[in-house]
Parts: structure tokens; C-alpha cells; sequence
């Protein structure tokens, strides 16, 4: 499968590639959300994982990106304590879970597996 | 020897010294920008390493023996030491689960308590504040009586993290410093020791009722918060008095409370009260009411939409009155002739607002 991780955070963009290349998944990793977008549009994601607050372009944005793009692709947020109102609005925009920070990369895992089983 | 050629002499003699003084000055801060960079330098490629081990032992990976060797070696600069103590801090609040446990081993494996202990022990306030929280991360009781003695410090960054690191340890117990704390509490503050809390005992009515009497206004709207978060009903009582209370601030989040844990009394002591408060409190009495949506209250706010000599009391109240879906209530006022101009527009918002 082919994941889009979003985020600036070096240790967590890290930790959770390594997570999912030794799950078998390939991944394409970008540092800030108008690289994501650029990758959505040149790319067929499986799935994209993504952090909401991040340079350039939030998570939010991305979600309209996809939207925008016809693209049927389902959306992990990572969100921070307090962010409950951008989660809302990103459920809204398509979002099909999410994950408030500090986060167990396992339990991420477990939740890929889950949507892409579906 | 004549006069001008001594003064010649001498001349060039200072222009000697002037030209050395810049010399050395152009040198000075060439090195210590070059130092700087260093410096710089060196975190940068520092954090690369540590991030790299941190993320090795949350996916389970050992790394090779020359990556373990080449860290074992830069183990041995106390600035790369406090520097990795940093990052595993930091790094501590990005995860939970199987991932946070990982880190906080490496705390004990690489034996990094005593770099916290010396920074507790340090002068500098975000040295000592770094220690705290260090020593908090790592979980270290031992170090509880010297970071309660730090809630005494006057420096708001120390007696801050000490308050934090006191909770981390003890939750709910370690809120005992509210008692005696004369200091503002700030709002985030209060949201840091709030999220930290998980559980309360039962024996601690004596203390929430002492921290509810506080002269400390954010103590009192602490407290407030904290029965919010656990339903605490036994103090309705206690919080309806607050309504007196001389901060508005206060009066504020006890109105918020008193919605939070409502009982069948709440709505009509909120009309009772009304006439008595100040603007903000009345403001945010409707706001209650709206989340309410209590029938109870739909005389009261007619009332309030049409004799209330403040227009935001008018703008609430008629929001509230569409919630509770007076709708053609409203657009009766508005259509009457003897209706003024400045009630059809607040009238016209509501709906409009409810259509939004």
C-alpha cells in the first residue's frame, strides 16, 4: 500500500515511517502541508495520515485538497489536546479518524489496518 | 630632540596600539562567531543523532555496534547529555502507550538523572525549571521534597513548573500548594494541572470547599474548572453563594458550573439572580440558557428581548428564543407596527443566525 504521511515534526514523521515500511507499506514522507497537496496531486495514496497544524498548508487544507480532487482516499488526522473544534470541521471535510497527541504509533497502526481492510 | 618629532613619534606609537586593539577585537569575534557556529553546528547535528536514537528504540531496532559506539562516545560531553535530556523530554509528550515507555527507559539506561538533579541544583531559573521537569518526566520521587520546596520560589517560571511536577506526581494530592497559594494562577496554567488530573479522591471536600472560600480569584475559578471537569454535585450549593462573590470573573465561571452540573432548580435561580449582575454575568447567563434549552426560561427571555434596556441582552436573548423554537413568536414582535426598527434587526440576526 502506498501512504502519505504529513508532518513537521521530524521525530514522529520518523518513527512512524519506519513503523509502516516494517508493516510492508511503501511511504512517502512530506514535511509541510504544500508538499502533501503537491503529492496528492501527482499521486494515488492508499491512505494519508496527516497532522493538522503544520507550515504552509494545515490539515484541513489538505482535506479540501482531496475533496477537491475527486479523491477517494481514507484520512488519519493527528491532532493536538484542544484542537477538538478543527477535528470536527476535518470529519466534516472527509476525515475518517483521528488521533490526539501524545499518540501510540502501535495504536496508529492498528487504526491503518483497520481502514484498509475495510 | 625637538617638539614636533616626539609628538610624531608618539602619534604613530597610538596608531600602532589602535590598529593592534582592532586587531585583536576582529579576532575575538571571529572566534567566538566561529565558536557560536560551533555550537550551533554541533546541536544540529546532536539532535539528528538523538532523534535517530529515540526513534530506534521506539520501533525496536538496535542500530549497528559503530552507531552505538559513536554514541556512547558523545555520552561523554555533558552539553550533548543535556541536550538528550532535552529531546527526551520533549519527546516524552509526543507518545503514549508502548512508545512512551521505550523513552522513559532510555532516561534509566543511559543514567541521565543525575544531569537533572544538577540542574535542579543550578541558580539560573530555566535551568532549574528544565530539572523539574526532567526529574517530573522521569518519574523520580525522590525528588519530590526538593521540587516541593521549589513552590515557594519567587520566580514565576520555577514555582510554575513546580506546581506541574507536583501533580504529575501526586494528582490530585498534589494540588495541596492552592491553599496557601496567593499568587495568580494563569489560564494556562490552570489548563496544564487540569489536564494532568485524572482522578479525585473521596475525602476531598475539605479542600475544595477551603479553595472555593480562597482570596485568590484564580484559585477560585480553578476550583471551579476542576468540579466542571468531574461533575462534582455535592458543591452546587457552595458555588450558587458564588454568585455574590466580587469578581466578576468568578461570578462568570460559576454561572458555567452551576449549567455544567444543573439540577431541577438551576433555571430559576439563574432568573432570581439576574437583575443583580453585571453585564458579562447576565451575558453568560443566557449563554447557559441557550445550552439548557429549558421552556422554563421562555417568559424570562421575552421579557429580556423586549424591556432590557441593553441591546446584547436583547441580541442573547432572542438567539435563545429561536434555540427554544420561538420562531413565530419572533417574527410576530417584528411584524407588529408598534415594533421599533433596532428590535426587527435584532430579531432579523436571530433568525438569520439560526438559518447560518
Amino acid at each position: 500500500m502506498l501512504i502519505l504521511i504529513a508532518e513537521d515534526d521530524e521525530l514522529i514523521l520518523r518513527t512512524v515511517e519506519h513503523k509502516l515500511v516494517k508493516e510492508g507499506h511503501e511511504v512517502v514522507l512530506t514535511r509541510n502541508g504544500q508538499e502533501a497537496i503537491e503529492k496528492i496531486e501527482e499521486l494515488d495514496f492508499d491512505l494519508v495520515v496527516t497532522d493538522i497544524m503544520m507550515p504552509f498548508a494545515s490539515g484541513i487544507e489538505i482535506l479540501s485538497a482531496i475533496k477537491r480532487h475527486g479523491k477517494k482516499v481514507p484520512v488519519i488526522v493527528l491532532s493536538s489536546m484542544g484542537q477538538e473544534e478543527v477535528v470536527v470541521d476535518a470529519f466534516d471535510l472527509g476525515a475518517s479518524d483521528f488521533m490526539v497527541k501524545p499518540f501510540s504509533p502501535n495504536e496508529l497502526i492498528l487504526r491503518i489496518k483497520r481502514l484498509t481492510n475495510k | 630632540m625637538s617638539f614636533p618629532s616626539i609628538v610624531l613619534h608618539e602619534l604613530i606609537l597610538a596608531i600602532i596600539v589602535v590598529l593592534i586593539l582592532v586587531l585583536l577585537l576582529i579576532i575575538t569575534v571571529l572566534g567566538y562567531s566561529f565558536y557560536s557556529y560551533r555550537i550551533l553546528h554541533n546541536r544540529h547535528t546532536w539532535r539528528q543523532i538523538i532523534e535517530y536514537k529515540i526513534m530506534e528504540t521506539i520501533v525496536g531496532s538496535d542500530g549497528n555496534d559503530e552507531q552505538n559506539r559513536e554514541f556512547s562516545r558523545y555520552l561523554k560531553e555533558s552539553s550533548f547529555r543535556v541536550l538528550f535530556l532535552e529531546i527526551l523530554v520533549d519527546s516524552g509528550r509526543k507518545f503514549s502507550g508502548a512508545a512512551k515507555k521505550a523513552i522513559d527507559g532510555l532516561f534509566f539506561d543511559f543514567k541521565l538523572e543525575d544531569e537533572a538533579w544538577r540542574r535542579l541544583r543550578q541558580r539560573k531559573a530555566y535551568l532549574v525549571a528544565g530539572g523539574i521537569q526532567e526529574l517530573a518526566e522521569m518519574n523520580i520521587e525522590a525528588a519530590i521534597p526538593e521540587i516541593k520546596a521549589k513552590l515557594k520560589d519567587d520566580r514565576a517560571l520555577v514555582y510554575q513548573e513546580a506546581q506541574y511536577a507536583m501533580v504529575t506526581f501526586l494528582g490530585y494530592e498534589g494540588l495541596e500548594f492552592l491553599t496557601h497559594f496567593d499568587k495568580p494562577l494563569s489560564d494556562w496554567q490552570q489548563l496544564r494541572l487540569l489536564s494532568s488530573i485524572h482522578h479525585i479522591p473521596e475525602l476531598s471536600d475539605v479542600q475544595v470547599y477551603t479553595w472555593l472560600k480562597s482570596t485568590n480569584d484564580s484559585v477560585v475559578i480553578f476550583t471551579l474548572r476542576l468540579i466542571r471537569k468531574f461533575r462534582l454535585m455535592a458543591f452546587y450549593p457552595a458555588i450558587y453563594a458564588l454568585l455574590d462573590h466580587v469578581a466578576t470573573s468568578v461570578r462568570v465561571q460559576a454561572i458555567r458550573t452551576m449549567q455544567a452540573i444543573e439540577n431541577s432548580a438551576t433555571i430559576g435561580q439563574f432568573i432570581t439572580c439576574f437583575d443583580q449582575q453585571p453585564i458579562e454575568v447576565k451575558l453568560e447567563i443566557l449563554k447557559s440558557m441557550k445550552v439548557a434549552r429549558s421552556k422554563e426560561s421562555e417568559d424570562f427571555l421575552k421579557k429580556q428581548l423586549l424591556d432590557h434596556p441593553e441591546t446584547s441582552i436583547k441580541i442573547s436573548a432572542a438567539e435563545v428564543l429561536v434555540v427554544l423554537g420561538e420562531e413565530q413568536y419572533l417574527r410576530e414582535i417584528s411584524q407588529r407596527t408598534d415594533t421599533y426598527d433596532e428590535l426587527i434587526q435584532i430579531i432579523k440576526h436571530a433568525l438569520q443566525e439560526k438559518k447560518c
